[in-house]
């Protein structure tokens, strides 16, 4: 009680900043909270997962995709390279920075804006020549639903992709860990999406 | 006027509002213009250009107000500025009504604002009780009453129980684990001013043509796909509802992890932060599934898709598989905070050690794990797979057993403790055992598939859910209010006054909601704005108690600005409690600490000769320090 009101008289109108918290895990605060807000995330396409299996499987319709819908899986297929490949050059551009080498990670964050960006054109495409829409039978909102937030997520991630390239280019970064963390977490983002379209096609495509 | 419209602020965040709400409205015409479609879409599900505008004056208004500004700046790749903590602490009372970093400011922004709708909330109940004193209707139709009791219960669940308790767990949880603020102070910040936006949606969804939401808080399709436009409102309320108690969660997860202060280790964390860690678990994971479901009500309201359409191939059951399967753990998240706000209140006045400590936690987070395994007990009755009803009604009486456990180890800690009541807060504490363990039992049996069968949709489940949220949570928010108090306003409060609102408030919630146990096993069904005169009497009656209820809770208004304003000065710690907040001055310092406090032992130790929780800075400097300063990440 006696430190209180001494610390009260201290404090009362100096404006100096605040004591260094005390870091009580390994983890850094950055990419802990990106790791639960992929959590969270998750959970968010587990209830639009939970909706595809309760149409399709409870629901049970005579044909999944019905009659005269088709999905372009070799098309989808090749997309999930170019998305999945993305994945190596976000790490290149990691792995660059932590050895020093600034070329190498602009040089790999471009790369991955690239091959994002071009995933999403062409699933913009592929939406454009479906021939079937949202509103056709609960295929197509559910179909719409789970591509459409994965790419949603693309989106958001090519965001943070694009601030994580404006300040390589600004020369932001550098080797030591906290110095990079504006890659990493962006990158740990990417990973997550890349994963979750594996899933998404796994689901909606090929089973 | 210029200088205003740069600066962050009300005048920049209105016109933020106005912008992206022209925008949107414009977007939406000049689209359906281009569609060759009729401007204006005014089916009663539609109005795209009522949403859309809807969806963007808020975020709009946050960026107007200042919640972006650092990050846009990071994101445009300027140059970070070194924080002047212009941001941080609260001057005057205006500095509560900006854009403030500090996690006591942000606290205090939390209860008064979840406040202000408990209020509003309580006087739509009010109305509720006024409407079913007699049989027949009196003072408002059947369609006004449903939007009544709709939005009495939105109100009261996603902005004032889930919220009021991250307020105070905002102004004490960094202080009790010696952190200066929270994990990410402009998080913070955001997080709070989404809450205040999703309350305007639910209430402003009464201006709305067909009147406000009126599906009950549940929004059961496809009760909730046809309904009026009001409808829509709660469907994004709820986002912005739920990405702040998310974003809010996640900022108490990486605070606790990553910020306790020196020799804290887990076993050493007092019990309101274990109860937090385990409510933002919840959150984090449970509330993106109301999110998708309101989603998809949205969607196939506002695009006419066809999740919910049967004849489209929709499954009308899934929404409320997807529903509960967040609003059962949601239950868990307005009561897991209240449980650690009682044992704290519990344990500093019965003035002995926590019984169970250890138990008390693994409790909490068995709590966490079972209560995913238990939604479709609310689901009996509607038509979902039979096979499913044991494997639930089962969960259901497991999850009794850790519950259980958090009882009886309350009970052990008050057994032959030197129970002090002068702390309003304490009485309410054990007003919140007595009056859970009924609505926990009432729980039991509605897990039981034959009693919830009879029962489902009558005053027994009402009863049931406000003896656990308000005989449950509310009383323990009392109890926290009461107890931190002091801690957080630097003022006493008229205990005289705290009496009478403890009394008033019991006698009014057992008087309100025991009978609506009988006339519920008589068969009087909830949600209904009229009933068989048989159950005239006991309506009365209920509705008298309500009124006093309601009267009371006035009294605790008075007592709570009076005693912020005119209170006699408070001690830094009233209550002789052994946690770190109590040992910084009343109000704390604006950056909590000058150093980091040391933490030598466990937060309960009353009783225990020379046993000490946390050495602050510049006392005690010969005893060392007896961990290392780093623990293993969990």
């Amino acid at each position: 009680m006696e430190s209180a009101t001494v610390a009260l008289g201290h404090h009362a109108e100096e404006h100096h900043g605040p004591p260094e918290a005390n870091q009580s895990s390994r983890i850094d605060k950055q990419t802990l909270g990106i790791l639960l807000f992929i959590v969270s995330e998750v959970m968010l396409f587990g209830a639009f997962f939970a909706s595809y299996f309760f149409l399709r499987v409870v629901v049970s319709p005579a044909a999944w995709p019905p009659h005269p819908y088709e999905l372009p899986v070799p098309v989808a297929g090749v997309n999930t390279a170019i998305l999945v490949s993305s994945s190596f050059t976000v790490h290149y551009a990691l792995e660059s920075i932590r050895r020093g080498n600034r070329e190498g990670m602009k040089l790999g964050l471009l790369l991955t804006w690239m091959l994002g960006a071009t995933f999403l054109f062409i699933q913009i495409n592929e939406y454009v020549h479906l021939g079937f829409s949202a509103r056709d039978l609960s295929f197509g909102s559910i179909f719409y639903c789970l591509t459409g937030l994965h790419g949603a997520h693309v989106f958001v991630g090519l965001m943070l992709l694009s601030f994580a390239t404006i300040r390589a280019f600004r020369g932001h970064f550098g080797p030591k860990a906290e110095d990079h963390l504006g890659v990493e977490v962006p990158g740990i983002y990417w990973h997550f999406v890349d994963v979750m379209w594996i899933i998404v096609y796994v689901t909606v495509y090929i089973l | 006027m210029l200088a205003a419209i740069k600066r962050p602020g009300w005048t920049r965040g209105a016109l933020g509002a106005l912008a992206f709400a022209a925008f949107g409205f414009g977007l939406v015409i000049s689209l359906r213009a281009i569609s060759g479609l009729p401007l204006y879409q005014t089916e009663q599900t539609g109005y795209p250009h009522v949403i859309v505008p809807l969806i963007l004056a808020p975020l709009g208004f946050l960026a107007g107000f200042g919640c972006f500004d650092y990050w846009l700046r990071w994101a445009a790749g300027a140059p970070t500025i070194p924080d002047d903590h212009s941001q941080h602490g609260a001057k005057t009372w205006k500095d509560y009504f900006r854009f403030n970093t500090d996690h006591k400011v942000i606290g205090i922004q939390y209860i008064c604002t979840t406040f202000f709708f408990f209020f509003v909330g309580g006087l739509m109940a009010m109305l509720i009780r006024a409407e079913l004193a007699q049989p027949g209707t009196q003072i408002v139709d059947a369609a006004t009453y449903n939007s009544l009791f709709s939005t009495h219960a939105v109100l009261m669940i996603f902005v004032f129980v889930i919220p009021v308790f991250a307020g105070i767990a905002n102004y004490v949880l960094p202080l009790m684990i010696g952190a200066p603020d929270m994990a990410f102070p402009r998080l913070n910040a955001l997080s709070f001013w989404m809450l205040p936006l999703a309350g305007i949606l639910f209430i402003g969804s009464f201006l709305a043509p067909g009147g406000a939401f009126d599906a009950g808080w549940t929004g059961y399709a496809p009760l909730s796909t046809g309904a009026p436009l009001g409808q829509s409102f709660f469907n994004l309320g709820v986002q912005f509802a739920g990405a702040s108690s998310i974003l809010t969660a996640l900022n108490f997860l990486v605070t606790i992890i990553t910020m306790r202060a020196p020799g804290m280790t887990f076993w050493r964390m007092p019990l309101l932060v274990w109860a937090n860690l385990s409510t933002s678990l919840l959150v984090v994971a449970a509330t993106p599934f109301i999110a998708g479901a309101q989603f998809m009500v949205l969607l196939d309201r506002l695009l006419h898709t066809n999740f919910f359409q049967f004849a489209a191939g929709g499954d009308v059951v899934s929404y409320q598989h997807i529903f509960w399967f967040y609003s059962h753990p949601a239950v868990y998240i307005m009561m897991l905070p209240g449980f650690g706000i009682v044992s704290e209140v519990i344990s500093t006045h019965a003035r002995k050690p926590i019984f169970g400590y250890r138990l008390m936690a693994l409790a909490l987070l068995g709590i966490v794990v079972l209560s995913y395994s238990v939604w479709a007990h609310h689901m009996f009755v509607s038509g979902m797979f039979s096979w499913l009803r044991v494997p639930m009604m089962l969960t259901t009486l497991l999850i009794a057993v850790p519950t259980g456990i958090k009882i009886f180890s309350w009970l052990g800690t008050l057994y032959f403790g030197k129970i002090h009541t002068y702390s309003t807060s304490m009485l309410f504490a054990l007003a919140f055992i007595v009056t859970f363990t009924i609505g926990g039992i009432s729980g039991v049996m509605l897990g039981m598939v034959p009693i919830d069968i009879h029962v489902t949709d009558t005053y027994f489940i009402v009863a049931h859910i406000h003896f656990v949220l308000f005989g449950g949570s509310v009383f323990t928010i009392f109890a926290g209010i009461y107890h931190w108090f002091p801690k957080m306003t630097g003022r006493m409060y008229d205990e005289k006054l705290g009496r009478v609102h403890f009394w008033g408030t019991l006698i009014g919630t057992w008087g309100t909601f025991v009978p609506m146990h009988w006339i519920g096993m008589d068969g009087m069904p909830r949600r209904v704005a009229d009933y068989a005169s048989q159950f005239g009497n006991w309506n009365l009656l209920i509705s008298c108690f309500a009124f006093m209820l309601g009267a009371v809770q006035l009294i605790f208004l008075y007592n709570m600005i009076v005693s912020w304003r005119f209170g006699p000065r408070a001690p830094a710690n009233p209550w002789r409690a052994n946690s770190i907040e109590w040992q910084v001055s009343s109000p704390p310092p604006i950056f909590n600490f000058d150093e980091i406090p040391r933490v030598v032992g466990g937060p309960y130790e009353f009783g225990v000769p020379g046993a000490r929780h946390a050495i602050m800075a510049g006392e005690g400097a010969e005893v060392p320090a007896t961990e290392p300063s780093v623990v293993g990440s969990p």
